[in-house]
């Protein structure tokens, strides 16, 4: 095989590596459907991509005491004009819309953050403090992805 | 044949030794200058390539800045392609360079290229608000630039390869290990696997890749004692998880592997680090009781601590001279950094309970003069030790 043939490999099997990184999300904002939530903001610097909101959701249930690590799946149960969290179960639900998390010290559900520039960051978390919600996209395996948030 | 450009000081040991082996009588007048003809000092040479390798690492990291500026003006998908069509111009070029004037130049192309593929994984990941602080992200960025620089034999972007696995590798052991303990074990074990990778490369093949591996070697195996070497460990129990045992293995097989074929100093390089990690192992099990007041150390704890001190000291102190052996000066000045840091805060460590105020301070200022003459003198010695060898 000549080196040109190998760089060419070499480039598709890295886009195919970009791609694995960012399937959840992609996944999500490909297939999902929307659905809107609430949403609370606190800001830090990610060293490599810049400016961010960490989002909290009050609405979704943190799992209790004593909390087992791994793989939870969180029903999404409507309530008005907004979605809310069910109980955290290790099954996945048989039906109904739900998110596929990761349950440390509290609930990763790759919704967490929403990058911006310093500006639009900081004007983004006045907003958040005075109540906003956030639309996001979630597939059929509950993986999710922040596709914008707005005020309540 | 052309003129070939070499430093200064290596120009200056081909002088003396042509006078030499004529006067020995080994070349006649008109050979030494034949071979005169062929080498000429080459600063402007050192220094074009200094300042390209300089460019290409700023230019990398300058789109990788450019990404966490987050230019709203430009829409992600938009932001997407054109940081791709960066990586894959740098990719392009860096080929069509090797093809037609193979030099430095391609060299810096690859850096761009293996930094910039960096830009493109964080960008998508940006674009599609990837949550925050994930490291896999940094280990597919150093994943796809080992794949480039296998596929095109290039150490420039080995080297990103290599910086942005290890950088994830600490992450991750640091984020799920939850332990000063396991930390330090994965560290070890991480430092025997790519030892091997390191011996793997002298002995088979791409003996260039051998000196980057060597010294992500010597840096994990210094963290990891550092860490093994701490007086005060919170737990000492060490948590035996599937991805250590797997890395045990995977260290075990890899090391007994570049041992069969390597030449004597890879399989003492080898068995250094092995040795390393077990006493490391070891110094963990070995858990004196804490006293409640952090005055009374325990006697078993100042041997513990002393102990300690002896096994790093040892450990630095082989790095340095593997640097000697190799010809690595990386390596050389990595293992004194680290036996200057692990000498301070081992002497805060045992010597505050004790001392304090000025005395601490001229307790170890005299520790840390005296370290530094010690191994600048052994180094000394080592340089003159190898230079009188007979080739």
């Amino acid at each position: 095989m000549s080196r040109t043939v190998r760089v060419v490999v070499v480039c598709v099997l890295q886009l195919v590596l970009v791609g694995a990184a960012v399937a959840p999300s992609l996944s999500a904002r490909v297939t999902g459907q929307e659905y809107v939530l609430e949403v609370a903001p606190v800001d830090p610097i990610d060293p490599f991509r810049g400016a961010y909101v960490t989002l909290d959701y009050p609405g979704l249930v943190q799992p209790e005491e004593p909390r087992e690590e791994g793989t939870v799946f969180v029903p999404l149960v409507q309530a008005g004009d907004v979605w809310r969290g069910g109980v955290p179960q290790r099954d996945r639900p048989s039906s109904g819309p739900y998110l596929r998390c990761e349950a440390d010290f509290r609930l990763r559900c790759g919704i967490e953050s929403l990058f911006a520039s310093q500006e639009t960051a900081r004007r983004l978390e006045r907003q958040l403090a005075e109540g906003a919600v956030a639309r996001v996209k979630v597939d059929g395996r509950g993986n999710a992805a922040v596709v914008g948030v707005e005020p309540r | 044949m052309g003129t070939q450009s070499i430093s200064t000081k290596r120009l200056d040991w081909l002088e003396r030794e042509l006078t030499q082996w004529q006067g020995d009588g080994l070349v006649d007048a008109d050979a030494a200058g034949r071979i005169r003809t062929r080498y000429a000092a080459g600063t402007r040479f050192s220094l074009a390539r200094l300042m390209l390798g300089l460019g290409a690492a700023f230019g990398g990291v300058g789109l990788i800045w450019l990404v966490a500026a987050n230019l709203e003006q430009i829409s992600p998908p938009v932001r997407f392609a054109g940081i791709t069509a960066l990586w894959l111009a740098a990719v392009a070029g860096a080929e069509v360079l090797a093809a037609r004037r193979p030099g430095a130049a391609v060299g810096a192309f690859r850096t761009v290229a293996a930094l910039a593929f960096g830009a493109v994984v964080f960008q998508a990941a940006q674009s599609l608000q990837v949550p925050a602080y994930d490291a896999g992200l940094v280990g597919v960025w150093g994943a796809g630039a080992l794949l480039y620089a296998y596929a095109t034999a290039a150490v420039a972007p080995l080297v990103v390869g290599i910086a942005a696995g290890v950088g994830w590798y600490v992450w991750l052991v640091a984020e799920r290990t939850e332990s000063v303990v396991g930390s330090a074990v994965a560290l070890l074990l991480a430092a025997v696997l790519t030892a091997a990778v390191a011996v793997a490369h002298t002995t088979w093949r791409l003996a260039d890749f051998a000196p980057p591996w060597r010294l992500a070697s010597a840096l994990l195996a210094l963290l990891g004692l550092f860490l093994a070497a701490l007086p005060r460990l919170d737990d000492t129990d060490l948590p035996v998880t599937r991805v250590l045992v797997l890395g045990a293995a995977a260290a075990a097989v890899a090391a007994a592997a570049a041992a069969l074929r390597a030449d004597r100093t890879g399989q003492r390089e080898l068995a250094a680090v092995t040795v390393a990690t077990v006493l490391a192992v070891l110094l963990i099990a070995w858990a004196p009781p804490a006293p409640d007041d952090v005055a009374q150390l325990s006697g078993e704890a100042l041997l513990r601590a002393m102990t300690a001190i002896a096994v790093y000291l040892l450990a630095a102190a082989w790095f340095a001279v593997l640097g000697v052996l190799r010809d690595a000066q990386g390596l050389t000045q990595l293992a004194t950094g680290g036996l200057v840091l692990f000498t301070v805060v081992q002497s805060f460590a045992v010597f505050e309970p004790i001392l304090s105020g000025a005395a601490l301070f001229l307790t170890l200022g005299a520790i840390l003069a005296g370290t530094g003459y010690l191994v600048d003198r052994g180094r000394r010695r080592l340089v003159a030790d190898v230079e009188e060898v007979p080739a």
